[in-house]
């Protein structure tokens, strides 16, 4: 029930609203989120001036991203990591299953990563007969109950202690209890087994810095660091945006990261993983890999608005500022990125036609703009596309014909409105009129007469009140008679 | 052949993006941001203006670790000997003791009064499992987050910080700095990073299950710090 899709967007949606224990653990968990956030933004004396750094850093990096990632990998190569270049979602599972296979590996410990997520990479693992463990908690849970991530961060958001406790009890056999702590405990002996048997440890890449070749990894749990420490080899899959360039600006990431994400100062650890080992006797991976995936990221380097996307560090700030998200949760987007950012990026990745009702998936309020620890304009992009969305529906044949009545319309409307005497007469015919599309006191087209199939299509989500018998001028002038009788 | 796809695909990618940055590129070499970086410290609330030990210890206590401060190498040892007497108050009973090889470590931990079933010095990975208790050393601290500094080129602690559920250290109070800034600059001196750094705040933490808070999932669920004051650990 929780694959979805993003072309059923609106049936998601309807059904995500019906789902009022859904409701009730977004409420707890966006308003917490979003306090926490702003408390922590205000234990800093220069956040404003912080997230301008973080953009500029960000755009910098953009609009140099070749020379910054061949720097990235030229100092990583350097320090003994090999790097894999994956185009699309498939090549990067391919390169994925290839290292794993030759390593002989049976266990594979992963640690949470979005862009993994992205290319399905544990459903490519798992057919090659390789078992996939998810290590980070949230993560853990969904793999249980074969369901995909709600939250960018707390991905198993959507679920209560008591849905928990009954899958830990039948999946690993643990005794009922609702206790938190217990069956966070539960999950950690698990786990503890599954990350000492395991031969590859496959995380995600927060930054990786152009300058030492560094990846920096963020995290709270130590699932991060037990991946990246204990099995003989480690991958880790990064977007070709997630380069920044200098060692220093780390400073403003880790200022703005977590605070945006969790409300933390610091989460409790950060890797800086530089190349392999320097000693075959010390602690660590024999081998460190890098998959470098594209994916559609390059095309959105085209325009200045598209580029943006690529600023994202994913928080998931804007998932819990966003009235759309804050009552209909991560699921009913249909995509692995959730939220108003999941709402520009997945029709970018998956293509418009793939994913075109969720660029409209937004009030446009701005909220999802005012948390963005990097500044970027979401609506500004929700607009765009949803520009590039109408230009490619008038391009297509199946409904010229009403977007030439939509076009006509709005060119009438526009004389009426910019004629008094027009506006007038209009309104008197329109009042007269206006029975044949009234109905229980709206105005609104039954879908049995589709007398007219656009008004139809833009009341179908509106309400539109009637006119009322006599206009405000009309009010005005017979009033203002009545006073001077007086 | 693997080899000659991968260069394809970097060449690829590399034209991909090269073709749709275009002429929007900005032209010439990336522009040094070094004027725009402003300097983000914390906000001088009380907190923060006691000397950097304290504030080290108000953060490292604010995200549920403990801190003790030690003058001398004596009071190191009756330090650890109040947590272990603690722990073995609790669930967490120290009977394995896995230390780092940082110098001068291993004597201190043998002078610990309280009745350890082991201690081992750099036992295996898998050995490690077991273990009850792992006491390092860290290279640095940062003051404003409450963060440890473990540079495992440094010190073989990379594990033993990680996979015992208590994780004891000891910080030379001359490695605490103030600032995270300052502490990046640190580990970047000579332009060069170590191959594995870790920044560690607190003990390990989580809040996937209704959002509550719940110590100890991966790693440690129990951090204390030993603050050293008095002569650095390796000069001993």
């Amino acid at each position: 029930m929780n694959h979805l899709t993003a072309e059923t967007f609106d049936e998601n949606a309807k059904a995500a609203l019906t789902d009022t224990h859904l409701r009730g653990a977004l409420r707890n968990a966006t308003s917490l989120f979003g306090e926490r956030r702003r408390a922590a933004a205000a234990s800093l004396n220069n956040w404003e001036d912080l997230r301008t750094q973080a953009r500029a850093i960000k755009d910098e990096t953009l609009s140099h991203l070749d020379e910054y990632l061949m720097q990235f990998v030229g100092n990583a190569e350097s320090r003994g990591v090999q790097f894999h270049w994956a185009e699309n979602a498939a090549a990067a599972n391919e390169i994925i299953c290839g290292i794993t296979a030759k390593s002989g590996a049976i266990t594979v410990v992963k640690s949470k990563s979005m862009t993994t997520e992205e290319t399905h990479l544990n459903d490519a693992l798992e057919n090659t007969g390789v078992k996939v463990v998810e290590t980070d908690l949230g993560e853990y849970i969904i793999q249980l109950a074969h369901e995909t991530p709600s939250h960018i961060i707390a991905p198993a958001i959507h679920k209560t202690k008591a849905q928990i406790a009954e899958l830990f009890t039948s999946e690993l056999g643990s005794e009922p209890t609702e206790d938190i702590a217990e069956l966070t405990r539960t999950a950690r002996e698990t786990l503890r087994d599954r990350f000492a048997a395991a031969d590859v440890g496959i995380s995600g890449v927060n930054f990786g810095i152009a300058e030492t070749g560094t990846i920096l990894i963020v995290e709270n749990e130590g699932n991060i660091r037990l991946t990246t420490s204990l099995p003989r080899i480690h991958i880790a899959v990064m977007g070709i945006e997630k380069v920044i360039p200098r060692f220093a600006d780390v400073d403003v990431f880790l200022k703005l990261l977590p605070r945006s994400g969790t409300g933390q100062r610091l989460t409790a650890y950060q890797s800086f993983i530089t190349g392999v080992k320097s000693h075959p006797d010390d602690e660590g991976p024999d081998e460190v890999h890098v998959v470098v995936l594209d994916n559609g990221r390059s095309r959105m380097l085209a325009h200045p608005v598209t580029r943006q996307s690529l600023a994202c560090i994913r928080c998931g700030a804007c998932l819990n500022a966003c009235p759309v998200y804050q009552q209909i949760g991560g699921h009913a987007y249909g995509s692995v990125y959730p939220g108003p950012i999941g709402a520009v990026i997945t029709p970018q990745l998956m293509g418009l036609e793939k994913a075109a009702k969720l660029p409209y998936a937004s009030s446009l309020c701005g909220a999802c703009r005012e948390v963005c620890p990097v500044k970027i304009d979401i609506p500004q992009l929700l607009l765009h596309l949803r520009g590039e969305i109408t230009q490619g529906a008038t391009e297509t044949v199946s409904q010229p014909a009403r977007r030439q009545a939509e076009k006509l319309a709005f060119r009438i409307w526009a004389k009426v409105m910019t004629n008094p005497k027009l506006y007038e007469l209009t309104t008197r015919l329109s009042r007269s009129l206006q029975w044949i599309v009234v109905r229980d006191g709206k105005i609104r087209d039954k879908p049995t007469t589709q007398m007219f199939s656009a008004l139809a299509a833009w009341t179908s989500g509106r309400d539109l009140r009637p006119l009322e018998t006599t206009s405000f001028r009309e009010r005005w002038k017979t009033e203002l008679s009545r006073g001077e009788e007086q | 052949m693997i080899d000659s796809a991968n260069q394809n695909a970097r060449a690829n990618i590399l034209g991909s993006i090269r073709a749709h940055l275009g002429s929007s590129r900005s032209g010439g070499t990336p522009p040094a941001l070094n004027n725009i970086r402003a300097t983000a410290s914390e906000n001088g609330s009380s907190e923060q203006t006691g000397s950097k030990i304290e504030v080290f210890k108000a953060q490292l206590e604010a995200v549920n670790g403990h801190c003790l401060i030690a003058q001398t190498e004596l009071e190191i040892v009756h330090a650890l000997t109040r947590i272990m007497t603690h722990l073995k108050q609790t669930e967490l009973d120290p009977k394995r003791v896995a230390v780092s090889d940082a110098r001068g470590l291993e004597r201190l931990v043998r002078l610990i009064a309280v009745q350890l079933d082991e201690v081992t010095v750099s036992p295996s990975a898998s050995d490690l499992f077991s273990f009850d208790v792992g006491i390092t050393t860290a290279q640095a601290a940062i003051a404003e987050t409450g963060t440890l500094v473990l540079d495992s080129s440094r010190e073989r602690h990379r594990l033993i910080s990680l996979v015992p559920p208590v994780h004891i250290a000891i910080i030379d109070a001359a490695n605490i700095y103030s600032t995270l800034g300052e502490t990046l600059a640190l580990l970047h001196k000579d332009g060069n990073v170590s191959p594995i750094v870790s920044f560690v705040t607190g003990p390990s933490r989580t809040a996937d299950i209704e959002l509550t808070l719940a110590i100890g999932v991966h790693g440690p669920q129990e951090l204390y710090v030993i603050v050293n004051e008095g002569q650095p650990l390796a000069l001993v």
